[in-house]
């Protein structure tokens, strides 16, 4: 095993291409994914968190819904829709990336959705009244509620790109694992460990968490520097 | 300024139901009455942020309305931005944080200010502007004595200079006595007795208003 830690650290230090192209395979599918994900789900969270109208409690539960959607779930709908006898196969997108991003995208919108919603339903009452008390609706208001949730959208973000780097049973179903092109981290570490090859698997996990904490220090730095 | 008839039910439950009334301009109007006999529905209602059962708008034509809420919303931003996020300039923005005590905090983020202080904000945000009608939902419920004394000189000055009528929630009887021109008490939702302040506050007519007073005095 020290050997194969050992081994894992040379890969890392000696930019193994095999590694380098796996980071930056997991690298554009997590950060496209997440962003996506945000860009869509944060309007859809602060609208939803903070307007009133029939039906809105059904919206929260079908989103609720979608948050805990298995990833395996959502890998193999996009298969059978993308595949060579599905509605989109013509588009011949399945085991490419671009399949991946969407895949990603619709099981991380919701959380991203979810997580905005619940934040900005605790502060939407008190804030529409203090605003319409001073003459402030609309677009404004909705600005302003933005500005409000800025300091949550971060630690939104963290959950979003979280969840995109260690999912793997939707990135595995829809990118099929292919070495060189559709091969990310997590499916990678399994691919190799199944094999035997634990060097990579083990370098793989190392700059896993190594990212997760990088990131995680980067977020609650921006965090501290927004509430002061 | 004639406020219609309002009304007010919440899951089968009637939480208000006053009949229409009438404020002037440059005259501050206080409503007293026990917790959860509807002043702060009334005073929601008039503000239109909850609606009416009747249908009808809280008042006819178009009047400018301020209204501080009981639990004001401190903007993540300077206490200074959130005065002018309401109107006026930067200038008249300190010149209110001064009368209000609280010119020093003028750079502090809203958000942090303590609870005397971001009540203090809140009044000196609503007040910024020139409105037909202010409301005001316990106010000075969260401040200390002097504070207190500062906010209410300077509602009752900014209700003569502006001619704006005021509609001002309290939970204090003293303080009723001390800035009402007119009183409305409430009970159960319902508007008992409306009149001068000095009436209503020192000789009702009412027995549930004397009742009411009788447990204050």
């Amino acid at each position: 095993m020290s050997s194969a830690i050992g081994k894992a650290i040379d890969m890392i230090l000696g930019l193994d291409p095999e590694l380098m192209n796996i980071l930056g395979t997991t690298a554009k599918l997590c950060l496209t994914s997440s962003v996506i994900a945000l860009l869509i789900g944060v309007p859809l969270g602060v609208w939803l968190g903070s307007a009133r109208f029939k039906g809105r409690g059904a919206l929260v539960v079908i989103n609720r819904t979608l948050m805990g959607m298995p990833p395996v779930v959502c890998g193999l709908l996009f298969y059978i829709l993308f595949s060579g006898v599905g509605p989109f196969g013509k588009l011949k997108l399945l085991f490419t990336v671009t399949l991946m991003i969407a895949a990603q995208v619709v099981l991380i919108t919701p959380i991203v959705i979810g997580n905005m919603e619940s934040f900005v339903s605790g502060i939407s009452e008190d804030l529409r009244e203090s605003a319409r008390g001073i003459g402030i609706g609309g677009m404004k208001r909705y600005l302003l509620l933005m500005n409000e949730s800025l300091y949550h959208i971060f630690s939104t973000y963290l959950l979003a790109f979280a969840r995109a780097i260690a999912e793997v049973g939707a990135v595995s179903m829809v990118g099929g694992a292919i070495a060189w092109k559709t091969n990310v981290m997590t499916t990678a570490i399994m691919q190799y460990t199944n094999r035997g090859n634990f060097s990579l698997g083990i370098a793989l996990g190392i700059i896993l968490m190594t990212i997760s904490l990088v990131v995680n220090i980067v977020i609650s730095l921006a965090q501290r520097r927004l509430s002061r | 300024m004639k406020i219609n008839a309002l009304s007010k039910t919440y899951e089968g439950r009637k939480v208000l139901s006053t009949p229409a009334f009438e404020l002037s301009g440059g005259e501050i109007c206080v409503l007293v009455g026990a917790n959860g006999s509807g002043k702060s529905s009334l005073a929601k209602a008039i503000a239109g942020v909850i609606s009416n059962d009747y249908g009808a708008k809280p008042f006819d034509g178009k009047l400018s309305v301020g209204y501080m809420p009981q639990k004001s919303y401190a903007f993540r931003m300077s206490t200074l931005r959130n005065l002018t996020l309401a109107g006026g300039n930067e200038a008249e923005a300190m010149e209110m944080l001064k009368k209000l005590g609280i010119d020093h905090l003028a750079k502090a983020p809203a958000n942090k200010l303590s609870g005397g202080e971001s009540a203090r904000m809140a009044l000196g945000r609503v007040l910024m502007k020139k409105y037909d009608l202010v409301i005001l939902d316990e106010p000075t419920a969260s401040m200390d004595m002097e504070s207190t004394a500062l906010s209410e000189k300077l509602i009752m000055d900014y209700c003569r200079k502006s001619g704006a009528a005021v509609l001002w929630v309290t939970h204090s009887l003293a303080q009723a006595r001390r800035v009402a021109d007119k009183a409305v008490f409430l009970r159960k939702g319902e508007m008992i007795e409306f009149g001068l302040a000095e009436k209503v506050l020192n000789s009702p007519e009412k027995e549930e208003t004397k009742e009411f007073l009788k447990f204050y005095e």
